[in-house]
């Protein structure tokens, strides 16, 4: 499956085309949002970073599904 | 540290003493102790019975980072109820240095027609205090107010003016205060402070500390030893970096994810133009562009986190300083607007009126439900905001806020509380924050405790009271205390930081409860200056229309129980 992936401000990454924060992962079945973490490089335990898919806070157990739209965003305070 | 009391009225200038019940607070918490003592909770906010009084934090004059904020206060016009604002800039840290905790400026001489030529300036130093007329700063903005009145006083000095919307009493005008660089941007910005300090005939205060020394620390080396573990732990944590680097602007994208960010008069929480308003767009675009433009700024000497910015135009000259989330939120998505370079010229437009960017931005919401404008029309909205400045009645509608304009309109789906419209969190997906818009004293205001960092599941109504609850705790102690809202994450890695400081600053002996103590003590004082105001339960409520109508894309209500709402503050 293919899940769509945010990385916000420092998670951002660094390319020879510049910064890129939107991508798209592929993940075999079944793959939880602790996988996808895994897949792309970081920390399992991403510490101070709010993890939202679909719009909803999300723990590492949770299981992700084809197009799912996932988010990793570094916490901040508020505006 | 001192009183100064001026009465408009009479022209009386007294310094006095502070009186023990008053020696233990300042910023917020002395605001709320100063309105319940002397003013009538139920007095005409633009009458002669109301007073406006400033009051530096706690901790404010030691140059401790994020922590040199003034409070401004009286009762709002805007929410009918208690009133504290608060800012940055160099106000607070002058006002310190002058050994003032407070100003209390009483009575008024009221207007004898509906343009007044009696306009006058507050110049407080080591020398005294003094009021001057300046009948020449009329109808100006708030920029040229400022050039005039440094060359007229000095660069030297801190200035907290008002613009013309403060001059035609408008309920959504701020008080605007000089950055460290001398930019009239720091405004004291909600619940119409601005129209209570036009409604006393003042259009400056100027503060010239001059020749001023630091506030006294009874014990020195105790304050340097918590503040160089204050200094560490902020220049260590991750938010400080993020933003330095990003902003508050950071949030627009975050709040998108979660389907929080204002979008078309609070129609949805997701906004399809959001990224080309990011944080991350705003840095890359503010690098490209170079000249005046910086992505990170302090606002007051010796903050380390320099969350504010400088936005310049394609051609490099600045914009506006600061562009900030709460603007790109209720000024960009919540109009339809998705282009950075239209709202930061909205944003010098309000600032340079004196008027509160998050009231004016969901009052043209309100405007563009009614068919005054298109949504995404960027034009439009900064012919809307000319009719303020023409002082048409149009524009006066506007600048009396969201409430009025949804009023006069005939718009039900008016995002305010208590009159004062929310800010950039959706209540109906960050319902913790909702929470505080529903029942903070203050009327809807994120910085009264906002929830949107927790990691909890923001739409499960049964867990947002007691998140909302210690959220405005803490940020009515850190208002008291004269700390920024982002120190709170510097001040949370060592708590015990805080009453070190002010047992070195003061030499008390205040415990590890201090920060917790002093937020209650200031909402208890501030619920029952509304409550003698009239204030009931039923203020404390969201607008029926949110408890309702679905926000998409989640397609949630606000549906925190009354229950819930009604023991928020039972501690």
């Amino acid at each position: 499956m293919v899940v769509k992936v945010c990385l916000h401000t420092s998670l951002q990454r660094r390319t020879p085309a510049g910064l890129v924060r939107h991508l798209e992962q592929e993940l075999p079945a079944g793959a939880t949002l602790a996988d996808l973490v895994s897949a792309l490089g970081l920390p399992a335990e991403l510490k101070g970073v709010l993890t939202v898919v679909n719009g909803r806070m999300a723990e590492p157990s949770q299981a992700l599904a084809e197009a799912d739209d996932v988010h990793l965003i570094p916490t901040l305070s508020g505006g | 540290m001192l009183i100064w009391r001026v009465n408009l009225r009479t022209g009386s200038l007294q310094r006095e003493a502070i009186p023990e019940p008053w020696s233990r607070l300042g910023g917020r918490g002395l605001l709320a102790r100063i309105m319940l003592d002397e003013t009538p909770p139920a007095c005409e906010p633009l009458g002669p019975n109301n007073r406006l009084i400033f009051s530096p934090g706690l901790l404010v004059g030691h140059m401790l980072s994020s922590c040199d904020r003034i409070s401004v206060g009286g009762k709002s016009p805007l929410t009918g109820g208690i009133k504290e604002a608060n800012a940055g800039g160099t106000t607070g840290l002058q006002m310190a240095c002058l050994g003032i905790r407070a100003l209390i400026l009483e009575d008024q001489v009221a207007a004898a027609g509906e343009t007044r030529n009696d306009w006058r300036v507050l110049h407080l130093s080591l020398e005294g205090a003094r009021l001057e007329p300046c009948a020449d700063l009329a109808g100006l903005g708030v920029a040229d107010s400022a050039a005039r009145l440094l060359r007229r006083y000095g660069d030297h000095v801190a200035v907290a003016l008002i613009g013309p919307a403060g001059e035609m009493r408008l309920s959504a005008a701020g008080i605007q205060n000089l950055d460290k660089d001398r930019m009239p941007s720091r405004i004291a910005a909600r619940g119409g402070l601005g129209a209570v300090m036009g409604a006393k005939g003042l259009k400056a205060i100027v503060f010239d500390a001059k020749g001023a020394a630091k506030p006294p620390i009874a014990d020195p080396e105790a304050f340097k030893a918590a503040q160089k573990v204050f200094s560490r732990n902020l220049a260590d944590h991750p938010q400080t970096a993020l933003y330095r680097d990003y902003g508050t602007a950071a949030m627009a994208l975050t709040c998108n994810a979660m389907g929080a960010l204002p979008t078309r008069a609070f129609s949805s929480g997701s906004f399809e133009g959001a990224e080309s308003l990011s944080g991350e767009h705003m840095r890359e675009v503010i690098q490209e562009r170079g000249g005046e433009g910086t992505p990170s700024h302090a606002c007051m000497p010796g903050c380390a986190i320099r969350c504010s910015n400088n936005y310049a135009g394609a051609d490099g000259k600045s914009l506006v300083t600061p562009l900030e989330y709460e603007t790109i939120g209720l000024m960009g998505s919540n109009l339809g607007i998705a282009d950075l370079d239209v709202v930061a010229r909205m944003n010098w437009e309000v600032n340079d009126l004196g008027l509160d960017s998050i009231d004016l931005g969901a009052a043209l919401g309100v405007a563009a439900r009614a068919g005054l404008m298109a949504f995404g029309d960027g034009a439009r909205a900064m012919e809307l905001l000319g009719e303020i400045r023409k002082g048409t009645p149009l524009g006066r509608i506007l600048g009396h806020g969201a409430a009025v304009a949804g009023r006069v309109l005939g718009v039900l789906q008016v995002p305010v509380v208590k009159g004062q419209a929310m800010s950039a969190y959706e209540p109906r997906a960050v319902k913790g924050t909702g929470v505080t818009y529903a029942t903070s004293p203050q009327g809807a205001d994120h910085t009264a405790g906002n929830t949107v960092r927790a990691k909890v599941d923001h739409l499960d109504p049964k867990i947002q009271a007691a998140l909302s609850r210690n959220a405005q705790i803490s940020m009515a102690g850190y208002d008291t205390l004269g700390a920024c809202i982002f120190a709170g994450f510097g001040f949370a890695v060592a708590p015990e930081v805080v009453p070190g400081l002010l047992n070195a600053r003061y030499g008390w002996q205040v415990g590890g409860d201090i920060l917790q103590l002093l937020g209650k003590e200031t909402l208890t004082l501030e619920r029952e200056f509304n409550k003698r105001a009239g204030f009931t339960a039923a203020d404390d409520r969201m607008p029926e229309w949110m408890t309702r109508e679905q926000l998409p894309p989640l397609n949630s209500v606000f549906d925190v129980s009354e229950t819930d709402l009604d023991g928020v503050f039972d501690w």
